[in-house]
């Protein structure tokens, strides 16, 4: 009779039925992926397209289209490089074609709002996601002696301080942003010091804001987030890399590279002076 | 004694990098931005030199 049951009973510990779980999460993921990442496309670069007509010839609707490549690559090989970091640089190209694509116009703060709004749900699920891997549901389980007890303090404010500085990372780019397209004294600015190439600078502007952006991400947010990741295989390699690296009594490559960068751009500073 | 060298030297790169930058945005306020990406690139190229130079002073034993 027990070996009729087990054979009727599907084992949720079995690997086949492991992998038709991973299977299932892993469609539930691809589909969350490239809605969001369709909702980005859409609202960022197709609707603003069409309403300013940037849509007339074939070269231009090749560039509208062109951001769908990388998110179809993307979710077809899971891969994070090709989500996170091809896509929304191939949404960069048909605005800085044609920036009035971008123009604060279209816009609005409610509609910057939800664009924004967009943007971020997509790039925290195709983060989350692309990480998150469902664990195989274990044989048995024992409860911990620790695990009854309450969360230390320092615990506590570990996970405040990481979620103060995940909203940060959200709040910050956004102010940027927001700053650079409706603040009044930034546009009237532009307006007057730059007539008739405001959708130009104005790009430029926006474009320096997430450059700025991703420098103060690596330093100062990684940065402090670093050293809480002692149990990553891969970072604890890249640190001993590191320190192996900054040992050695000679210059390295970047040395080298410095000082030929230095000159040739000297060099051609000269010839720009006398061209 | 190479300690020092590479001191110096780390010294007089990284201050002299300002130079560069200073250029770089005299060039900005005359409008040559061409002129002043290309001194920018030359301040971050002599900076870094500078910063290696320090990083070989800092290994030195004495």
């Amino acid at each position: 009779m027990t070996a009729v049951g087990a054979d009727t009973v599907p084992d949720p510990t079995s690997p086949a039925q492991g992998a038709r779980g991973e299977k299932r999460w892993r469609t539930f993921a691809d589909a969350v992926a490239l809605t969001l990442g369709l909702n980005v496309w859409l609202s960022l670069v197709l609707v603003p397209a069409i309403h300013v007509g940037a849509m007339r010839t074939a070269w231009q609707i090749a560039l509208v289209l062109l951001p769908l490549a990388p998110l179809l690559v993307g979710i077809w090989r899971r891969s994070e490089l090709a989500l996170l970091g091809a896509f929304p640089s191939a949404l960069l190209v048909p605005i800085s074609v044609t920036p009035m694509i971008a123009s604060p116009h279209l816009y609005g703060p409610v509609r910057f709002g939800m664009v924004g709004a967009g943007i971020v749900a997509y790039v925290l699920s195709g983060s989350f996601f692309m990480a998150f891997h469902e664990p195989a549901a274990p044989v048995s389980t024992r409860p911990l002696a620790s695990a009854a007890s309450v969360r230390p303090a320092r615990w506590q404010r570990r996970e405040r301080i990481y979620w103060q500085l995940t909203i940060l990372a959200v709040v910050c780019p956004v102010l940027g942003l927001y700053w650079v397209n409706f603040d009044p004294g930034i546009t009237s600015f532009l307006t007057q010091m730059y007539p008739g190439r405001v959708h130009g600078m104005s790009t430029l502007l926006n474009v320096a804001v997430l450059a700025l952006w991703l420098v103060l991400f690596l330093h100062v947010f990684l940065g402090a987030l670093r050293p809480h990741r002692t149990g990553d295989r891969d970072l604890v390699t890249t640190l001993a890399l590191a320190r192996a690296d900054a040992a050695k009594g000679r210059p390295r490559l970047r040395f080298h590279l410095a000082v030929a960068a230095a000159l040739g751009f000297m060099a051609l500073l000269v010839y720009l002076r006398h061209l | 004694m190479r300690r020092y060298f590479f001191e110096i030297l780390a010294l007089l790169l990284i201050g002299g990098s300002m130079f560069f930058f200073k250029e770089s945005i005299d060039y900005l306020a005359r409008r040559d931005y061409i002129a002043a990406l290309v001194v920018m690139v030359i301040g971050i190229s002599v900076i870094t030199v500078g910063k290696e130079m320090a990083r070989l002073a800092l290994v030195q034993r004495d």
